[in-house]
């Protein structure tokens, strides 16, 4: 069942993008996407029984530390992503005026 | 207005199909789950790699081609904001939108207490990487947060990043060199130089090292971003 979520939640961030009016909401939909996908690998590699993957005195199972490690990799480039994009938005602003998309397509024209 | 509706909808339908694909995929998702990775991990890290933290393990060692390659997407992601944000009349006192009567009493004195504090957190954060969980990334996050409530301190000073980026790109040519030592000592690529022995507590020497490297370039690359936010609001 929570690969099925994690995915909704991914599909509920493409329907933000396709469908928002403003830029920032379209930005933030592009976090909903990637806090979709750090859910659905850090499902992957969870059990029940694991302890975290440090060593301690006594430890038995442990959770799959591979998603862990590679999802720090997805948050630094999520937040990049999001700094260029504000900054790309904040220039749109300057030029057009406005933030909004059709507002913006008008002009163009 | 019915013309968006047909959008919407037709959107709705096409996002349900993706879904449908999901969950029919899914089963074969589960059934190629194995404990394999999970039990060799557990019992191979600490003689490897000599880290009691096994994500920092991992990350460090075993996929440090990969992380330094990370390392250098926030580096191209900066010098992309520095070259979109580019002053062609150059300015040395720029006004910075935080005003000190906009920002209320409190938060002003407050930062001012907290900033040393904050400081060595992140730097604790940094060097305990492989004890506890944490590492370069993160520490090098609280870094920059804690350079960046000098701002609330004292509003009128810019922090100089002539020479961030340049301190930056140093530090990734030494990460990049720190990692490919271990092709003289042991003859294999990016992992740690110095070679295994009995005794391996003289081994987190390398991980220390490198997560304070890449600390520092994490929180000098977050200055920057900040910071040139900061200046391209302020030419309105």
């Amino acid at each position: 069942m929570n690969p099925i979520l994690s995915f909704i939640i991914i599909l509920i961030g493409f329907y933000g993008i396709a469908t928002s009016k403003h830029i920032v909401k379209s930005i933030i939909c592009l976090n909903i996407i990637q806090a979709g996908t750090i859910l659905f690998f850090l499902n992957l590699g969870y059990s029940r029984e694991g302890d975290l993957p440090i060593y301690f005195e006594g430890i038995k199972d442990i959770v799959d530390p591979i998603p862990q490690s590679l999802m720090i990799t997805t948050i630094i480039i999520g937040s990049t992503i999001s700094a260029t994009a504000l900054i790309l938005s904040i220039k749109i602003f300057h030029h057009y005026g406005s933030l909004y998309w059709d507002k913006i397509f008008e002009k163009e024209k | 207005m019915v013309k968006t509706m047909i959008k919407k909808i037709s959107l709705i339908i096409i996002l349900a199909i993706f879904l449908i694909i999901f969950i029919i995929l899914q089963n074969d998702l589960l059934l190629n789950q194995s404990d394999l990775s999970r039990l060799y991990f557990l019992q191979n890290t600490l003689n490897e790699t000599s880290s009691e933290n096994i994500v920092t393990g991992i990350y460090l060692d075993y996929r440090l081609f990969d992380s330094i390659f990370e390392a250098s997407t926030l580096l191209i992601a900066v010098s992309g904001i520095i070259f979109i944000t580019r002053n062609y009349e150059y300015t040395t006192d720029t006004f910075f939108i935080f005003d000190k009567h906009k920002a209320s009493n409190i938060l002003t004195h407050l930062s001012s207490i907290l900033f040393p504090f904050l400081l060595v957190f992140g730097l604790y954060i940094i060097t305990h990487g492989h004890l506890t969980p944490g590492g370069g990334f993160q520490g090098g996050a609280i870094l920059a947060t804690a350079v960046l409530t000098t701002y609330y301190i004292n509003p009128g000073r810019a922090i100089n990043t002539k020479y961030l980026v340049l301190i930056e790109k140093i530090l990734f040519i030494a990460l990049i060199l720190i990692s490919s030592i271990s092709l003289i000592t042991r003859n294999t690529f990016f992992t740690n130089f110095i070679p295994i022995d009995k005794n391996n507590s003289h081994r987190t020497l390398f991980l220390i090292t490198l997560n304070l490297f890449i600390g520092l370039k994490v929180s000098f690359g977050l200055i920057n971003i900040f910071t040139s936010f900061l200046r391209e609001e302020s030419k309105l």
